[in-house]
């Protein structure tokens, strides 16, 4: 399960050390809670240093230092890439209306590219694959009515702040009972993959650390 | 910082991990079986490896999240071995950092298992989230260190269009919807194949009705059948023996059950209660 081949001194190493962290965080479940404060620190100290790694050796270094380094003139933008990094690690310093320039790209590029991609990848053909056409057989045409009629209750539960009938607020009401019956099938399949992870994690100690085969 | 907590309450989860270890002990039951009908979605992801041609070429987006892989793990690993014996060349791009430490992960355990490192390419971590989607469509750029492969110079000069097939492992941010999104629209029809947890399956079923999703393995018993169905022959080592077994996951999702039905059993009592007495005031 930890993907190590062979019993070398190594692997023996990375087994014992992943089963007492295994151990210490399931400690916690018995009531244990000092020591999975250590490993909750421990995480987060590795992950930071992991992602200042990857920032650093794949991102800084390769894509804005390396080719400034190697000809300074021809990459402008870049120049651009250096100030807003230079803004955004100042920002205790600086004033807040030039430190929200580059948060401010940073977020706008980001909902612009998701909202265009949401739009093209997923509303526009989704639309078109709900469509019932003529020729479709009778359970597609169900399935279609039945999808159409959800999502319009739930739209339907969104609305807000405007005046509404008695028939509107029922279909709201539906509307809403739909999308908790939604989140709720969703929680189901997160407890599914839960449950998994935690009998991963209780196969690793029996089987890899302990040796029972079962 | 020790709990607190009365020690009769911390025997449920000490009786949990007890049960679900004696659960994990015991052998599964056939009756149990994860694996899913043949001609279920692990045909769908067959059907495209097999429609693939010789040695093509696959790009995995590697965006598996630590909390969910266990689920896929095994999945993943058995599909990795069967791109390989089919011959097929391997390029490895994570969007997120979760993902990249995983595919790193893989990847090393790979070298370790003695795959054919000439037929492997490790593209690495793209920043940017989604832009940075929409970049890997216009330019790849392999590190310079797998600048001798002569795959990595054909992905070079090709970027995306030398690409076959696109295989997504979710579970984080950036999964097989931002592939979908992003990079489907602005490149040739590339069938993309999705391993996904069960948690993502509601957001990934509707582009496998629509066809934007070549083939879905979404569940642990597609992920069982399709392991259960796929050749890998002499990459036998490269598999995870076994996977999420059945029995300790019935008796999971039992307690589970039992906890919900325990709640609103709860609730019910004490909603009968208050009303009793308040007719009685």
């Amino acid at each position: 399960m930890t993907g190590l081949f062979g019993a070398g001194p190594a692997e023996v190493v990375g087994t014992w050390v992943a089963a007492t962290l295994t151990l210490v965080v399931l400690g916690s479940l018995l009531g244990e809670r000092r020591m999975f404060g250590w490993s909750q620190h421990l995480l987060a100290g590795l992950a930071t240093g992991f992602l200042a790694l990857i920032a650093l050796r794949e991102v800084i270094a390769p894509r804005l230092l390396e080719p400034l380094a190697a000809d300074p003139a021809g990459r402008p933008e870049l120049w651009g890439g250096v100030a807003l990094v230079a803004v955004a690690a100042a920002a205790p310093w600086l004033p807040r209306r030039v430190t929200a320039v580059p948060a401010s790209i940073a977020i706008g590029a980001l909902a612009a590219f998701a909202l265009a991609g949401a739009v093209i990848g997923t509303l526009l053909p989704q639309l078109d694959a709900a469509i019932v056409r003529p020729g479709s057989d009778l359970g597609a045409t169900v399935v279609g009515v039945i999808g159409a009629v959800v999502t319009g209750l739930v739209l339907i539960g969104f609305v807000h702040g405007v005046p509404r009938g008695r028939i509107l607020t029922s279909a709201a009401g539906v509307g809403r009972w739909l999308l908790v019956a939604g989140i709720g099938a969703w929680l189901g399949y997160l407890v599914l993959s839960r449950l998994i992870l935690l009998i991963d994690r209780i196969g690793f100690l029996l089987g890899e650390w302990l040796g029972f085969v079962p | 910082m020790s709990d607190r907590r009365p020690p009769w309450s911390l025997l449920a989860p000490a009786l949990l991990l007890v049960l679900l270890g004696v659960a994990w002990l015991l052998p599964d039951l056939d009756v149990l079986g994860l694996e899913a009908d043949d001609d279920g979605p692990q045909a769908d992801v067959r059907a495209t490896l097999d429609g693939l041609g010789p040695a093509p070429l696959v790009l995995i987006g590697f965006d598996a999240d630590l909390g969910t892989y266990a689920e896929v793990r095994p999945t993943v690993r058995t599909l990795i071995a069967d791109l390989l014996v089919r011959d097929a060349r391997i390029a490895f791009v994570s969007l997120t950092v979760e993902g990249r430490a995983l595919a790193t992960s893989e990847q090393a355990r790979l070298r370790r298992g003695e795959a054919n490192a000439n037929r492997m390419l490790d593209l690495g971590f793209i920043p940017a989230a989604e832009a940075g989607l929409v970049d890997l469509t216009r330019s790849i750029r392999p590190d310079d260190d797998a600048g001798a492969l002569a795959f990595a110079r054909e992905v070079s000069t090709a970027g995306m269009a030398a690409f076959d097939a696109i295989i997504v492992v979710g579970g984080n941010d950036l999964g097989p919807r931002s592939w979908i999104e992003q990079v489907a629209p602005r490149i040739a029809p590339t069938p993309i194949v999705a391993i996904t947890p069960s948690v993502l399956l509601p957001e990934v079923l509707p582009y496998v009705a629509s066809g934007q999703l070549a083939a879905l393995i979404g569940t642990p018993g597609d992920g069982a059948a399709y392991r259960s169905a796929a050749e890998v022959g002499s990459l036998e080592r490269l598999v995870e023996a076994g996977g999420p077994r059945s029995l300790p996951i019935l008796v999971g999702l039992l307690i589970a059950a039992g906890a919900m039905g325990q709640a609103l059993v709860a609730r019910l009592v004490g909603t009968t209660r208050s009303l009793a007495d308040r007719d009685r005031a």
